[in-house]
């Protein structure tokens, strides 16, 4: 019997010797950790530390940061276990999450938070946007500050930045503390066009300057007039439309390019138009001068936005009849020569229609353009085989009718 | 005269290989000219590939907040969400496969630096981490007046990541975090410029009031305070067995069949959900009417319903959570209300992915999936469908009730059921259990119809000594097996058609007798 527990005692024995080391893990391993400090300044090293009873093994450190997530391996002297953060993450702001790991388990967890680090230079990005906004005081633009320490981590909150803004002799300095990393200031525009300038300082640092543009307001209703060579509808001339200069309701001119369109009724309810951009507030367009008398409506757009009184331009005939020869036994129609307002000939190009009629009957209608004021028609017999033909003459506003016309050869 | 000619064997080998070659070399042309034809996908030129459906969606809530700048836009709103995801996606997909790929379209070029020194350090210390996050709550603080800057505060974000150091698992770890995001608006993309974990916040807990049926006190499950104990069936249409909401979905023939059950004196039904069947993350209308009618008709004739949802799913990656979640979500908070469901059971047999898909891996996903569903559905209970009473354990305190699969010898029955209930307090529920009458080639040793019903016999008379729940498998013998469920060979489909009550001629056999105590 006492044999038997002699052997059962050295067994014991041996076998605690033979696995006295893997007995040290087995048994409950205990972290206290040691780092009482739950802040740390960006840039300088961050230690955490463990008092545990395991003497060899060291356990691994995971770490959740705001821009990444790692494992840390730590090192274990004589139970003091340290894990040091690697400076990309020391670098960060933010809360850090850790967990200690130690055989696949989290056995203990926590938080730390990496602070701004205050030495390091400031640094400041703007953002300014609208950049351009509309004068009367409705509109705003927006300056966003986003100040940063030296490691690109946000500024605490709270921290003051002045924005600071000029427009002509009004210079304005505000004071704005940061909140969700930002300082910002809306800036509303004055009745003036212009520039804002923006700059902003935190920390004695200082910026560039950016600006937002003023641009002017939309316009108001303005005023057209026109002008032209003489009044007659002899096609060839032109007559220039323009407008007052266009402004703003607080007297800015409104922007170069601002296109007015000009609409035209003619007295056929007709109606033509014709375009033009403003170049210092004017804008003008072009019209042909009808080649037959009319009355013209103009008025002026700038769509959706204003609109222009009415315009009433008249134009005169240049002739009140003209001459017309048949000759080759009737198959030449001979038109003019026209004559204008001063008995000069007409310009080239002037339209001349010839309708040609037999019992009645329109068969067709010709037009030729004038030279010379001359016109020529040729009345072929292998088209006009009829035994008489009536004839209607058209240019210029004015028609004039023929006589009957009789063609022998086609009898 | 010899009738084999030599002359004519070598002319004939020679005009053969000659085709041969032909054919080959006709092949071997196609071959190339297919490869050369191939090339850079044109959907992938313009970044339409960039969709986060179906790639990450964890669950996103917005909470109303006046913010000071401008008002913020709802579709503006929406690309910010989308892309703020991606930032998430992109730097999941990085740690997990230490790669840049993605993250210079979702960080500014200051920022996308830590991510790229994270990923310098962990490549050097063969350190992958798998994530996800689950959910996000934020909360917009500000919105430039000129649109191009947004700085949101993300409450409480629920981030779930799987650490491994060369290539073994070191811990698997849960973390809520908030953070504070500012982005700036280039190029078409919302970019994180500032990026900063911050305090916890703490939620007012939600104030979602449950209005249950069913709820369990103990180890019993009670309805209207009076202690219900499931008498039920497995169930599958005959002609479309795992396939109930397929092309051949016909509610008149559910309806008989629903008539059958409740004339057996059943009152509970277990139906089956398939992940790809009803869409993914995408949860096809088309399928959730379905579902909406057979509980309505399950209503009708005062039958209660097991739905098993992520039936034939077997992925459980980290990457694709999200999607399984809104799968689940979109499900289950269709019918919060309705009163024909008894419980979800979230998986059908998840032990038996433990070996191929990582026994941790399937067990997170099956807690996380708990959460989502009580979240979704405060009114019914949860449950998982184990294969077997020993790995019923798992999860047990998390679940409303315990069901596992009983086809061990009939004398098991009690001994596993009675130590399985010195373990848990929770109700029990024996969700499934059966024999094939099937005898034959592939299975000499099996039972006949009458066997069968002896089965079925002793089974009821044990269920009504105890009073246990049980759930039967299943009403019909089926015709038709996919091969996705227990194998494509005959010894193995052959079983697994002849478990029902009622034959494939509509007949019942002799242990339909047997189908209740």
């Amino acid at each position: 019997m006492r044999k038997v527990v002699y052997i059962i005692f050295l067994m014991s024995i041996v076998l605690l010797v033979a696995f006295g080391t893997s007995l040290e893990t087995t048994k409950k391993a205990n972290f206290i950790l040691d780092t009482k400090t739950k802040f740390f300044v960006a840039g300088k090293e961050v230690k955490i530390q463990f008092t545990s009873n395991l003497q060899a093994t060291v356990p691994q450190l995971y770490i959740v940061h705001s821009y990444g997530k790692t494992l840390i391996q730590g090192t274990n002297k004589n139970g003091k276990l340290t894990f040091k953060l690697p400076q990309i993450y020391s670098n960060k702001t933010g809360i850090v999450s850790w967990f200690l790991i130690f055989n696949e388990e989290i056995v203990t967890q926590g938080v730390f938070e990496i602070t701004p680090n205050r030495n390091k230079q400031t640094k400041i990005e703007n953002y300014l946007g609208p950049r351009s906004i509309l004068a009367g005081g409705k509109q705003s633009t927006m300056m966003v500050a986003v100040p940063t320490d030296g490691l690109d981590n946000p500024v605490i909150e709270n921290t003051p930045v002045l924005i600071k803004n000029q427009f002509f002799n009004n210079i304005t300095i505000d004071a704005r503390k940061t909140k969700n990393f930002i300082a910002w200031k809306n800036i509303f525009s004055d009745r003036q066009i212009g520039k804002i300038l923006f700059s902003t300082e935190c920390k004695n640092i200082v910026t560039k300057e950016i600006d937002t543009e003023v641009c002017p307001n939309i316009a108001s209703n303005f005023s057209i007039h026109f002008t032209r060579n003489h009044e007659f509808a002899d096609g060839n001339q032109i007559t220039t439309l323009s407008t007052s200069i266009i402004k703003d309701q607080f007297d800015n001119i409104v922007s170069d390019g601002t296109l007015v369109t000009f609409i035209i009724i003619n007295q056929k309810s007709t109606i033509l138009k014709t375009f033009g951009t403003t170049i210092k507030g004017i804008a003008t367009g072009q019209l042909l001068h009808p080649d037959h008398p009319d009355l013209y409506t103009v008025k002026g757009y700038i769509t959706g936005i204003s609109e222009s009184n009415s315009l009433f331009i008249n134009y005169k005939p240049i002739l009140s009849a003209f001459n017309f020869t048949f000759s080759d036994q009737n198959r030449t129609i001979t038109v003019g020569p026209l004559k204008s307002f001063m008995n000069q000939l007409v310009p080239d190009g002037i339209k001349v229609t010839v309708k040609i009629i037999h019992e009645n009957k329109l068969v067709a209608t010709l037009q030729e353009d004038s030279s010379n004021g001359i016109t020529t028609f040729h009345i072929l017999a292998d088209f006009y085989k009829a035994k008489n033909y009536r004839f209607e003459i058209t240019t210029l506003g004015i028609t004039q009718k023929s006589q009957l016309k009789y063609y022998d050869l086609n009898q | 005269m010899t009738l084999i000619n030599n002359k004519n064997i070598t002319r004939a080998v020679l005009i053969l290989s000659f085709i041969l070659i032909n054919v080959l070399l006709l092949l071997g042309i196609s071959k190339v000219l297919d490869f050369l034809n191939s090339g850079a996908d044109r959907s992938s030129m313009l970044h339409l590939e960039k969709e986060t459906f179906n790639t990450y969606l964890p669950k996103v809530v917005w909470e109303r907040s006046e913010n000071p700048g401008r008002i913020m836009e709802l579709n503006t709103l929406k690309k910010i969400e989308k892309d703020y995801l991606f930032s998430w996606y992109v730097k999941n997909k990085s740690l997990q496969e230490n790669s840049k790929s993605g993250i210079a379209d979702y960080y500014t070029q200051n920022t996308r630096q830590n991510l790229y020194n994270t990923l310098k350090y962990n490549i050097k210390n063969e350190i992958t981490i798998e994530s996800t996050t689950l959910k996000h709550n934020p909360k917009l603080d500000f919105y430039s007046a000129d649109g191009q800057l947004v700085v949101f505060t993300d409450k409480n974000v629920v981030e779930f990541q799987k650490i491994y150091q060369k290539k073994k698992l070191i811990a698997a770890v849960q973390d809520t975090a908030t953070y504070k995001v500012m982005m700036l608006f280039e190029d078409g993309f919302w970019r994180v410029r500032h990026l900063q974990k911050i305090e916890k916040t703490i939620f007012s807990s939600d104030t979602t009031k449950s209005n249950p049926v069913f709820k369990v006190k103990g180890d019993k499950i009670t309805t209207n305070n009076l202690n219900f104990t499931i008498k039920g069936i497995n169930y599958y249409p005959k002609n479309s067995a795992w396939d109930t909401f397929g092309n051949s979905f016909n509610i008149d023939i559910i309806s008989k069949d629903f008539d059958i059950i409740k004339n057996a004196k059943l009152n509970t039904v277990r139906i089956f959900i398939q992940y790809e069947d009803f869409g993914k993350a995408d949860v096809k209308q088309e399928k959730i009417d379905k579902l909406k009618k057979i509980l309505d008709l399950a209503t009708s004739k005062n039958l209660f319903v097991i739905v098993t949802l992520f039936d034939f799913y077997s992925d459980y990656t980290l990457e694709n959570w999200t999607l399984t979640h809104r799968h689940a979500e979109k499900i289950v908070s269709s019918f919060k209300d309705h009163k024909a469901i008894l419980a979800w059971d979230l998986k059908n047999e998840p032990n038996l992915d433990f070996e191929n898909r990582d026994k941790n891996n399937v067990l997170n996903w099956l807690e996380q999936m708990i959460t989502v569903v009580k979240e979704s559905d405060p009114n019914h209970l949860v449950t998982i469908g184990w294969s077997n009473s020993t790995e019923a354990t798992h999860l047990a305190n998390k679940v409303d009730f315990v069901s596992y699969h009983f086809y061990n010898a009939i004398e098991d029955l009690e001994k596993e059921t009675k130590t399985f209930e010195q373990i848990t307090k929770k109700p029990i529920v024996i969700e499934e259990f059966g024999v094939p009458s099937y005898k034959g080639i592939w299975n000499l040793n099996g039972a006949n119809e009458e066997e069968q019903a002896q089965y079925h016999k002793k089974m009821q008379e044990l269920f009504k000594k105890n009073n246990f729940a049980f759930m039967s498998w299943t009403l019909y013998d089926f015709p038709h097996v996919p091969d996705q469920v227990a194998g494509k060979w005959p010894w193995q489909k052959k079983r697994q058609k002849r478990f029902g009550f009622i034959n494939v001629n509509g007949g019942k056999k002799p242990s339909f007798l047997y189908i209740n105590h």
